[in-house]
Order: structure tokens, then C-alpha cells, then sequence
């Protein structure tokens, strides 16, 4: 009854593979079939997504082929040889056809074939092999899951390689010649050891008693090649207080010299027990070790270019880019243990979406990587924020401006131990490349390191004159520095530039630089108190108030922002020109400038904006995008002088005034619509609450007229 | 109904196999039985709970473990070192027409059944390495009473040729091998082993001295100390923790006798080499525990007797002033050291917020020289051995530093969690003398062991290394630094310039006293704690102005004195925090601070 049902799986899947159609309509297993007769592969994989795309899928077979995988793939096989079609392209005879065609013909002129030993079996005539591919919807099996219930199926793990053995050969049909009846005599081997065959099971010799002698032929019987490995659970994977499993794989034929150690992969593959053979198992009692016979093997992504999203990722990723406030959102949700700080953990997400890089037509390259400098007092968090975007990113360095190994942070020429020969060893910038470098103690940066730097975060590579070798690296990468000012406190009494103790050169290439200050003020040292005395009491951090956004669906809405490059369409060219010399002039008016606007500020304008159209999923840089980029600049100028600006005299409210009442006569016009207040100002870095307190302020003056609806501004002529 | 029918202490599978076949017989379908219990802990816990069998129970330890039979109940404490994966066998079968099982037992009776058919269920268990709670004091023991005499010699069956018959039959004759002798034979079949297998014991005869030292497991602490493989069924995972002290109770099964024909066995190990648990843990040398029923520990188990005290205030008070007279004798009439190490000796972990461990309140006492640490250090040692389960010390030297990892290394060679200086149980007191520190040049390995204890004593957190990446492993030590001056490798929460006055003569404690600190420090120690919302106002405001006061303060230093504040409210025996207790700890942080 077995052999009924089997047979009729084998016609299932006859059907589906000379039928099956991928989604050109191209036939894609007969294709392949063709392309095995042409020996041209040796693989043949069978992914159970098509099987269940199949227009005439029957499900039952499907559940069958992913519980009893082993089984079903000699039947696959079998199809398989049925249909195998004849090669296309003449092929020269190796060894093996010789072989073939030889004891084919034998097989014919004897008459004794009815013996099984005798007959060849299926798997010697095969010169490919068949694999099933588990469906790769659904998150793959951690080892710790995959119980005793799943012997014999076909599961999904990932996991990293920690050892791997060498690749050896595997018999998988033993063939011996009989001394006496000179018959070749086959012998299936399914197991890692098998006892070979000593007396000749041919009718003629049984018949005569002659007890005929069995030579083993190497070069006849037919071999895999065959390799072990170890994988080990991820990190992330392990439960807290224990330690990760492993599990041993198999790799058989084309499979084998796949992986190495230390790769993260994700297997499908069969579970399988692996009896204790022999004395063993009487000692064992049966008790089976068990392995993974792997079908495929896929290396995980690192890289944002190539991150997959998952079915219930883009879901989401919709459902989340729907959602009006975004940019707070996401924002919120970097480091939500770090208290506050709101402004620095927007210019860290623009930091991980980046701007497209361009390519002008003469070949001049624009960085599109956003550089971040946080300047501050010990102990305010810098470190931790910068672990954290590492952690965010898919592929991040981390390091310290003094750099761990003698080739610090950019490259640096070895000479190898064993060879003697000049290698090149790329630094912490290197390896980030297409990722981010966060740099901490910037400051204590070597100098060395600290021209290359100039070079790495202008034209994103790093040139390398050294013992007669000269190349140059990519180093496409954003860097994130934090650094302590010059004498490890700020110190209020000093200028900031004095502070800051970074040359004006190396400054300029960041787009914002932030001071995190740490102010003796009642009201923070209340809200610290509060907190650990919380954190005592409840054993547990104070409530944030929303739900921050996992580090993996983070990574995912990146990722898919990533893929965009928006651009700045003509009307606003206008408007960021306008704003570029609105601030270089400011500059020029100041007798102390502070901040050194170049082209280069123009350029981080273009920068964050388009970060900012990324995140909104648009393809046109906005002027809410423009806004808030020089929002944003402005605050980062801020935190360093704001002190100055108190100085100056001028209060918020009166500030936000002659702002309203400059923009209102350069544009010659007595009436400001509220939302064009509201942008003038916030890029100025003030609140919207300030506007509103200046707009009651003035409008009891009887300087303007609010609106009692939208609040609108209408200046009274005097 | 069954319990009669065997005896549960030296037949434990007997009962086993009744009660699955009064299960299976109301039972229809076979399947119910995967991961299922059939009432058999039920049985065991009725026994031992109920009925009082707990006293009975042998313990397996170095010395009684020549005199245990296999396949009796025994039980053991240990810490679980490292978890080896899980283990599948062949649950149920079917034996002609009943079915039969294998749960709680080693051996598969029926000879050789080859592939797998309906009529066995593979069932799996899991298998946790565990060995003596490393640093125990010598005097933890337990109830002695409770070895049983061996049993009768003469009357048992010849031994079956490598079938190991139904429950009993075990031979009595291996029973009579002296440990000496276990340890003897072991050792010559270790020769003939070629250092593939080894464990804690006689290590020194590996021949191959890389082997040997990747696959011994705890190779710094006691060599007599016999490890266990314990196998775990059913219960959840997350019941049973890495470090965690079990005690496990369970069938055991081991077999000095039985010898592994090595020449067989190595045809069939896989190519990445032997890393399975029988090459490398032969039943010689590892016995088996089938566990039925297991119960984590925590110090207070740890004391014997007393645990009749009541909580009553002034008998706590009490224990507190003689405790802190005894440590300000000890401590040379330093008071303020005799407070602080109070104070320090009940800290404990008791929450996990973000990466911060609150609760820990470290001690660095510094000014110690040559001479003074001569005198006070080992006085100190002593006395912390007498007083706490758990205690180690380690003495810190560039050598030291550089020689050994101290954190856990997994060696995926043996497949196996080698052990550093580092896996420590929960609530164990690890002192750490700096003073031996010279100058000089630190290694790759040292830099890493300075870097490891570093983030034990600033989030009681433990790097294990898997080569290719870290975990951290939450830990709950009592860190005592001492040093010359105030350590920068060793960053303690507690800073304070040891004064001793006079040196005088420790003198003897009597027995009970002993044991009544003991009691109290374990105690208090695991008390809950509140603050009130008035007391938190309070608190919160002397945290603002000190802030206003000193700059330098940070959330860490505000974490410390709540936890300080807190420490001295439980030394007292109270839950909550009161106005007296905080100006204690303010009074006692003002002192320290006047030292420094």
C-alpha cells in the first residue's frame, strides 16, 4: 500500500516539474533538467515555494515532502530520471561514461540480473544531485527550537559556523568485483560507515558454494564529497543565563566548501538522528546523536543595499510611513534609555539615512554620508549614543581615536609574518565602508590619523603612500565622532573655539556639531534624582511614555528609506539659495563669527534635507525638508553659543519680533500667515510656544492683529 | 495506589515503570505521553515532601558516591556549569504488546531495534554539566544522617556480559571499589585513553598537555570535587539557569567498572573529533542523575539549623551590634571600615535596570602596605570564609593577569564551556588583592581579564567568550578590592582609606554565634525593601543639594547612597527606609568622605 502511495507521489512530482512555470512563464525545473544532461550543474533544487505556487497543488504532498524530506528526495530523484532529456550539446566521454555504457551492456547480455545485489542502483548512474529547499516565508529556526518532533523534516536555522571540517570523500556506492564469477556487485551505502561485503552474493557462486572473493574497486564505486560542520546559536538568539546550543551539519556534494567559521547562515535542511552504530548504540541504549543533513545554505546580509525585507516588514514599514509623525517616532525610539535629548537623536537618525552620494558628469563625486561631531562634558552619554547608532546600523565600527591596533583608523601597511610579503590591512574607516565609523575620544586622536581623516570625510577614501606601495581605499562612510573639549570640562570662561580645540578644517566637514553640556541646574538634578530613586523603588526604568520602535524595524524602515534619492526640485532652489546668504551674511554682521559657513554648508543643507525626503518615502526635497534641515543646523549652533546669544540683550520674545518684522519688510508685505511665522522662527531655533507668547505679547501693544482662527499676522501700519 | 508497590529510594525506576503502566493503560493514545509527565513527580514529591523520605536520600558527593548503587535516588548540590544540548532517546516502546518506557534511565533494554517505527516515541531531555558550587566553605555540609548503609553484598546475580539487566541487578562488587581505587583505575584507563577524556580530577596524567587542559573543566578548584551530569526532563528551560545552585534530586547511574573500548569507538566519531559527552565524560568518571525533581538554592539554604529564628527586631539588633563588634575587632577598631563592610557584605543585585545593577555596593579599602595587609588580610579572609558559603580570593599580579583568561571560554574543540575564575554562583564574596600588583606590561589576555573585571565591578557582568561573540552573563558578586591606593583598574563603588588603631587578638567565636551571623547575613541579606513616599521627598532633596554641593555627583553616586541607604535599613532587619537610617548612611558616607 506504501509502494501505491509512493508511486503516485512520483507522479505528482513528474507533473510538477515538467510543469511547473515560474512567474516568465519559462519552465524553470525542465531548464534546469537540461541544463544537467548538458553538464553543465550538478545541482538540483527543488524550492518548496514553487512547489507551493503550483497551480495544481496538492497540499497533502507538499506536508508529505517538508515531514519525510529523505524519503522524498529519492523520489524526486526517480522522477528525475524519468525525465531527464538527452543533451543538447555532444559531450566528450569521461571515465565514468566509458563505465557506464560497459555495464549497461553487460547488464544485457546477462540473464542473471534478477539478482538485487546485482542490479545497479539508481545512484550510480546519477551524475547530479537533488536538493529541497525549505520556503523562506516565516522566521527561520533558532537551534534550541528544533525539538525531537522534527526528525525527518525539512527545518529552517540560523545560526553561525564555528567549525568545519575538511572535505572528504563519502562512499556512496560501493562496487566490488567477485573473484570467481567476475560480476560487479553493488552496495547502496546510506550511512557515514558500513560493513563491506567479504563473500560474493551472485546466484552463480552461491549456487556453486565457491564463496567467491570481493575486491573492492575504487574507481568504479561512486563518491561524495562530504563535510562537517558546527553551528552555533546567535547571540541575540540565546535566552538570558544560558548558553548557546550547537548542532552538527552535514554537507554533502555541492554543498561542501560553502561555509567557513564565523559565518552567520541560514540552513534548511533535514533533521536528522544519527544512530549510535555498533558497540555504541548497546551502550547508548539507542540513544541517537542527530545532525542537519543541509539542502541550502544563504549567508546573511550586512549591508543596507542588500537588506530583505520580510512579508510582515514592508507591512509594517507602510503602515509606519502612513503615519504622520514619523520622524519623532523614530527619532524617540534611538537609545529611548537616554534621557532627553531630542535634537541630537534627529540629527542621528538623518546620520543612519544618509543622503544619496552623486556623480556629477565630470566625474566629481558628492559625499552623500552625514558626519556628526557631539562635543561634551564626561559623562553625558556620548559613548552610550554612539554604541547604540552602531548597534542600529547594519554594519558600524566602532572604535577610539586612539585606535586599538597599530593600523588605527585608516590603513596601514604590514608585513605579513609567514609570507614576508607587504599586505595592506585596512583601519576602522576601511571596514566601515558603506556603513558608519563611530569615533570616540576624537580628540585624542593621533595626528597621523587625524590629517587622513580630512581626506576620508571629504572624498571618501584613504590614500596609502607607504613602503612603496600606493592605492587608495574606499572609505565611504559616515563618521560619527564624540570628543571631550580641550581641558575635559568645558569651561564656561573660555571661547568656545578655544573649547572645542578641533582645527576649523577638520570642523567644517562635519554637517552639525553638538554641545552636550552638563548645566548645574535644579530642575535636571531633580529629574536625576527622580529617576534613580524610581529605579530603586520599582526596580525598573520609569515608564517612557510611548513604545520605542525595535533596532530590527528601525533597520528595516532605514533600509527601505535608503533605496530613494530625492531630489531638489527648481522652485526651491530660490528659497535654500535665500536661506545660505541670509546665514553667510549674519556671519558677516557678528564681530566674533562663530561658525565658518562655506560652500560647504550649503552642501549640508542639500544633505539633511534629503535625509529628511528619505524618511518621508518622497522622491522631492520639500521646504518643510529645507526648513528643518536649518532648523536643525541652527540648534547644533546653539548649543554651542547659546550662552552669547543671552548675552546680546535680546530676550526670546523680542528676538522672534524683529525676526517676524525683518521678514516682513523684506518681503514687503504687512500680512505673515501663522505656519510662515512658525517656519521663520524654528529655524531661528525657537519654540512654538515662544511664538505664540510673542504674538499675545505684541498684539496687546496693538503692534500686529492676530487672526482669531488661523493667527494670522497682519503688522498696523503706524 | 503505588507507592507501596516500591521502594522509592532504592528502586526509583520500579516506581517509574508502575506508574507509566497504570497511565498507559487508561490512556488511548500513545502521543499524550511526549513531554508529559504521568504523575510520577507527583509520586516523588509525596514521598520526599510529604512522608518525610527527604532525610533519607543520600547525597552523592566524593566520598559517598564508592557506596551509592546505581539506580537508587540520590541527591546533589551543584552549581551548573555548563549546558550541554539536548540528549534524544527513545522514550516509549512497544515490547510485543505493552508498552514500555525508558524515562528516568540510562539503558534501553530491548537489544538493538534498528531505524525508528511507530512504535517508539523519541522523546528528548537535556542535559546540564554541574559541579560543586565553586569557593564553598568547608563548612557547608550537609545532614549526614542520611547515608544509608550498603546494601548486602553476597546475594546478586552474576553479572550479565554488557546488558544491563532490569533495575537492581548492579553489581555489588564495584559497589566494594574504595574511592582511592576509582581514582587509581580511572587514572590507567586515562593512559590507555590518550587524554581524550579527562575531568576534574587527575588531571596531571594527561599525556597530551593541550588536550588535557581545553577539556578539564574547573581545573583551578578542588580536584576532589566530583562533578555530575544531571539530565532534566521536561521542565521549562527557563527554569534552570547557567551558575544557578540546584539542589537534584534523581535516579543515579554510574559505572566505575565499565570500561570504553577506545579502539572501537574512535573508528565511528565524526571528523570535526570526539566531541561528544560519552567520549568525554565516560560514566566512569561523571555519574548520571536522572532528575525527577530539582529546587534552586539560594544562601539561605545554604545554612544548617536555625532557620527557626524568628524575625524579631531586637534579636536582630543584637546580631548586628556583635557582628559589628566582631568586624571592628577584626578590622583593627576601624569603625567606619566595620559599617562600610557591613554594609557591603548584605549588598546584593536585586535589580537590573537598563545596564545598570542595583544593589551592588562594592568595597575598595585602600592604604593597606606589607605589613598591615599581612595582619589584617588574612584576619579578613578568615572571617569572611567563616561567615559567608561562597568566598574566593584572588590575588592580582601581572603574571596572574596575564597567564589565564578569567572569564569562561568556550572551546569548540571539546564543544565544551571552559570554566575561568570568573563563573561564580549567585551571592558568592570574591576579594581581590591588589597589592601584589607590580609594574609591567600587560598581554592581549590581560588586557582583556583587566577589561573583564572592570565590567564585573561596574555592572555585575561577566564577557563569556565565544569567539565569535561575547555574551554577557548577569552575575551577583561581592567585590572586596584591596589595594595601596585608591585602584583605577578596579573602580569600586565604595572608596575608604583603611585606619586600623590597635592591633588586637582576634578572639575565638563560639559556634553558635557563628551560625547565627551566618543566618543573618544570608537573611537580611534577601529581605525586600520600600521607601515610603515621604522618605523618597527626603531623599530626593538631600540627592539635589548634595548635587548643588558637588559638581562632580553623578546618577551612579545617587544610585549608591539609596543603596546604602537601604543596606543599612536591612541591617537593622527593617523593610523600609526610615529618617534615621538615611542619616546613618549620610553620617557614614560624610566620614568616608573625610578620608579621602
Amino acid at each position: 500500500m506504501n509502494d501505491l502511495d509512493f508511486n503516485r507521489d512520483k507522479d505528482l512530482a513528474k507533473d510538477f516539474l515538467s510543469n511547473f512555470a515560474d512567474s516568465n512563464g519559462e519552465a524553470k525545473y525542465m531548464n534546469i533538467l537540461q541544463d544537467v544532461a548538458n553538464r553543465k550543474t550538478k545541482a538540483i533544487e527543488i524550492e518548496l515555494e514553487d512547489l507551493a505556487d503550483y497551480k495544481d497543488l496538492d497540499e497533502e504532498f507538499l506536508r508529505r515532502i517538508a515531514e519525510n524530506t529523505k524519503r522524498y528526495i529519492t523520489i524526486l530523484a526517480s522522477a528525475i530520471d524519468e525525465l531527464m532529456p538527452e543533451p543538447t550539446e555532444a559531450l566528450p566521454d569521461d571515465d565514468h561514461d566509458i563505465l557506464m555504457t560497459q555495464r549497461s551492456e553487460e547488464v544485457t547480455e546477462n540473464t542473471d540480473g534478477s539478482d538485487p545485489k546485482q542490479k545497479m542502483p539508481p545512484e550510480i548512474k546519477r551524475f547530479y544531485e537533488v536538493y529541497v529547499k525549505a520556503s523562506s516565508k516565516g522566521r527561520p529556526f533558532t537551534i534550541r527550537e528544533v525539538k525531537a518532533s522534527y526528525i525527518g523534516q525539512l527545518v529552517r536555522i540560523s545560526g553561525i559556523v564555528t567549525r568545519c571540517s575538511d572535505v572528504k570523500p563519502l562512499m556512496q556506492v560501493a562496487v566490488y568485483t567477485c573473484e570467481e564469477c567476475g560480476f560487479e556487485i553493488y552496495q547502496e551505502v546510506t550511512a557515514r560507515v558500513f560493513m563491506p561485503l567479504f563473500e560474493c552474493p551472485s546466484k552463480r557462486c552461491t549456487v556453486n558454494k565457491a564463496k567467491g572473493n570481493l575486491i573492492l574497486q575504487l574507481r568504479a564505486s561512486k563518491f561524495l564529497k562530504f563535510q562537517e560542520a558546527k553551528i552555533q546559536e546567535l547571540a541575540e538568539h540565546v535566552p538570558k543565563g544560558h548558553i548557546p546550543r550547537s548542532m552538527t551539519v552535514h554537507f554533502r556534494g555541492e554543498l561542501t566548501r560553502k561555509v567557513s567559521p564565523g559565518d552567520v547562515v541560514e540552513l534548511s535542511g533535514i533533521f536528522l538522528p544519527m544512530p549510535y552504530t555498533g558497540f555504541r548504540a548497546m551502550r547508548a541504549g539507542l540513544i541517537a546523536d542527530t545532525y542537519l543533513e543541509a539542502m541550502s545554505v544563504s549567508y546573511f546580509k550586512k549591508k543596507y543595499e542588500d537588506y530583505e525585507l520580510r512579508g510582515d516588514e514592508e507591512e509594517q514599514i507602510a503602515r509606519l510611513a502612513e503615519d504622520g509623525d514619523i520622524y519623532n517616532k523614530l527619532s524617540r525610539s534611538l537609545a529611548p534609555e537616554i534621557f532627553g535629548h531630542e535634537d541630537i537623536k534627529k540629527a542621528l537618525l538623518l546620520l543612519l539615512v544618509g543622503a544619496p552620494h552623486r556623480q556629477l558628469k565630470d566625474g566629481m563625486k558628492i559625499r552623500g554620508d552625514l558626519h556628526i561631531c557631539l562635543m561634551g562634558d564626561p559623562g553625558v552619554a556620548k559613548s552610550q549614543l554612539l554604541k547604540h547608532i552602531i548597534n542600529v546600523a547594519p554594519r558600524g565600527v566602532y572604535t577610539t581615536g586612539k585606535g586599538s591596533s597599530g593600523v588605527g583608523l585608516t590603513a596601514a601597511v604590514q608585513k605579513d609574518p609567514v609570507t614576508n610579503e607587504m599586505v595592506l590591512e585596512g583601519g576602522a574607516l576601511v571596514l566601515a565602508d558603506m556603513g558608519i565609523c563611530a569615533i570616540d575620544e576624537f580628540d585624542k586622536m593621533d595626528d597621523s590619523d587625524r590629517t587622513a581623516i580630512h581626506e576620508v570625510m571629504e572624498q571618501q577614501t584613504v590614500s596609502i603612500a607607504k613602503a612603496g606601495i600606493t592605492t587608495s581605499l574606499n572609505a565611504r562612510t559616515a563618521v560619527l565622532a564624540a570628543a571631550n573639549p580641550a581641558w575635559g570640562r568645558y569651561d564656561m570662561r573660555r571661547t568656545p573655539a578655544e573649547n572645542i580645540n578641533l582645527p576649523p578644517a577638520l570642523l567644517s566637514r562635519f554637517d552639525l556639531l553638538w554641545l552636550i553640556l552638563d548645566r548645574a541646574d535644579m530642575d535636571s538634578d531633580l529629574e536625576m534624582a527622580r529617576h534613580v530613586v524610581y529605579v530603586h523603588q520599582n526596580k525598573e526604568s520609569p515608564a517612557l511614555g510611548f513604545t520605542p520602535l525595535e533596532p530590527s524595524v528601525l533597520r528595516a524602515y532605514i533600509s527601505a528609506a535608503r533605496r530613494l534619492s530625492p531630489s531638489v526640485p527648481k522652485e526651491l532652489e530660490e528659497y535654500i539659495a535665500g536661506a545660505y546668504s541670509s546665514i553667510r551674511q549674519e556671519e558677516a554682521k557678528s564681530n566674533t563669527p562663530h561658525s565658518y559657513t562655506t560652500v560647504r554648508t550649503l552642501l549640508s543643507i542639500l544633505r539633511i534635507s534629503s535625509a529628511l525626503a528619505r524618511l518621508r518615502f518622497s522622491e522631492k526635497v520639500a521646504q518643510s525638508d529645507v526648513d528643518e534641515a536649518l532648523r536643525l543646523m541652527q540648534m547644533s549652533k546653539f548649543s554651542l553659543y547659546s550662552d552669547d546669544r543671552q548675552r546680546s540683550g535680546l530676550d526670546a520674545i523680542s528676538d522672534i519680533y524683529s525676526i517676524l518684522r525683518d521678514e516682513a519688510a523684506r518681503m514687503n508685505r504687512l500680512e505673515l500667515s501663522y505656519a510662515q511665522a512658525l517656519n521663520w522662527i524654528s529655524r531661528k531655533g525657537y519654540s512654538e510656544a515662544q511664538l505664540k507668547e510673542c504674538l499675545e505679547e505684541y498684539a496687546a501693544l496693538n503692534v500686529w492683529q492676530i487672526h482669531p482662527d488661523s493667527f494670522n499676522i497682519r503688522f498696523i501700519d503706524a | 495506589m503505588v507507592g507501596v508497590a516500591y521502594d522509592c529510594l532504592l528502586n526509583p525506576q520500579g516506581a517509574v515503570r508502575s506508574t507509566f503502566q497504570n497511565a498507559i493503560c487508561k490512556a488511548s493514545d500513545p502521543a499524550a505521553f511526549d513531554g508529559k509527565d504521568w504523575g510520577v513527580i507527583d509520586l516523588f514529591k509525596q514521598f520526599l515532601y510529604d512522608d518525610g523520605g527527604l532525610s533519607q536520600v543520600p547525597v552523592l558527593n566524593p566520598s559517598s558516591i564508592a557506596r551509592l548503587k546505581s539506580n537508587t535516588l540520590v541527591r546533589f548540590r551543584g552549581m551548573i556549569q555548563d549546558m550541554l544540548g539536548n540528549e534524544l532517546y527513545v522514550g516509549m516502546y512497544k515490547d510485543g504488546e505493552t508498552w514500555r518506557t525508558n524515562k528516568f534511565g540510562d539503558f534501553f533494554q530491548l537489544p538493538m531495534a534498528t531505524g525508528s517505527s511507530p512504535d517508539m516515541r523519541v522523546w528528548e531531555r537535556r542535559l546540564l554539566y554541574c559541579v560543586p558550587v565553586p569557593g564553598q566553605n568547608s563548612w557547608i555540609e550537609y545532614s549526614s544522617e542520611s547515608l544509608l548503609n550498603p546494601s548486602s553484598i553476597s546475594s546478586s546475580p552474576p553479572r550479565e556480559k554488557r546488558h544491563r539487566d532490569d533495575d537492581t541487578a548492579m553489581d555489588d562488587i564495584d559497589m566494594q571499589v574504595t574511592n582511592e581505587e576509582v581514582h587509581a583505575s580511572t587514572s590507567n584507563k586515562k593512559m590507555r585513553e590518550d587524554g581524550i577524556a579527562s575531568n576534574s580530577s587527575n588531571l596531571g596524567d594527561t599525556p597530551t598537555a593541550d588536550i588535557g587542559s581545553a577539556t578539564s573543566v574547573l581545573p583551578y578548584f578542588d580536584r576532589t570535587s566530583l562533578p555530575c551530569l544531571v539530565k532534566i526532563y521536561d521542565s521549562p528551560e527557563s527554569d534552570l539557569k547557567l551558575n544557578d545552585v540546584f539542589e537534584f534530586i534523581g535516579v543515579l547511574t554510574f559505572d566505575p567498572e565499565f570500561s570504553v573500548d577506545k579502539n572501537v569507538d574512535n573508528d565511528f566519531v565524526g571528523y570535526l573529533g570526539d566531541d561528544d559527552t560519552q567520549t568525554q565524560m565516560p560514566p566512569t568518571k561523571v555519574p548520571r542523575l536522572h532528575c525527577l525533581i530539582h529546587k534552586k538554592l539560594s544562601n539561605q539554604d545554604f545554612i544548617s539549623g536555625s532557620p527557626t529564628i524568628e524575625l524579631k527586631s531586637h534579636l536582630v539588633k543584637e546580631m548586628r551590634e556583635t557582628l559589628l563588634r566582631h568586624l571592628t575587632t577584626i578590622l583593627g577598631n576601624d569603625g567606619v571600615a566595620a559599617n562600610l563592610m557591613l554594609l557591603h557584605l548584605l549588598s546584593k543585585v536585586h535589580a537590573r535596570v537598563d545596564s545598570t545593577a542595583v544593589g551592588k555596593l562594592s568595597l575598595n579599602l585602600t592604604c593597606f602596605n606589607k605589613e598591615t595587609l599581612s595582619v589584617y588580610g588574612h584576619r579578613l579572609n578568615l572571617a569572611l570564609k567563616n561567615l559567608l558559603p561562597f568566598t574566593h580570593c584572588v590575588p592580582l599580579t601581572v603574571d596572574y593577569l596575564n597567564k589565564i583568561p578569567l572569564a569562561p571560554k568556550k572551546n569548540y574543540q571539546t564543544n565544551r564551556l571552559a570554566s575561568g575564575i570568573l563563573q561564580l554562583a549567585e551571592g558568592t564574596h570574591l576579594t581581590i588583592d591588589e597589592t601584589q600588583l607590580q609594574e609591567g606590561r600587560l598581554n592581549p589576555i590581560g588586557l582583556e581579564n583587566a577589561r573583564v573585571l572592570q565590567s564585573l565591578l561596574e555592572q555585575q557582568k561577566v564577557e563569556y567568550d565565544f569567539t565569535y561573540y561575547k555574551m554577557d552573563m548577569p552575575a551577583d558578586i561581592q567585590l572586596l578590592v584591596l589595594s595601596e591606593g585608591k585602584s583605577n583598574i578596579l573602580p569600586a563603588d565604595l572608596v575608604l582609606p583603611f585606619r586600623p588603631l590597635s592591633v588586637e587578638a582576634a578572639q575565638d567565636v563560639e559556634i553558635e554565634v557563628l551560625q547565627s551571623w551566618r543566618w543573618y547575613l544570608a537573611t537580611m541579606r534577601s529581605l525586600s525593601h520600600s521607601i515610603t513616599q515621604e522618605m523618597q521627598k527626603v531623599v530626593e532633596d538631600d540627592l539635589v543639594a548634595a548635587r548643588q554641593a558637588d559638581r562632580s555627583l553623578g546618577s551612579l553616586d545617587f544610585s549608591r547612597f539609596l543603596t546604602m541607604g537601604r543596606l543599612v535599613s536591612l541591617s537593622f532587619g527593617e523593610t523600609t527606609l526610615t529618617l534615621e537610617h538615611w542619616q546613618m548612611a549620610k553620617e557614614l558616607e560624610r566620614l568616608r568622605k573625610e578620608r579621602l
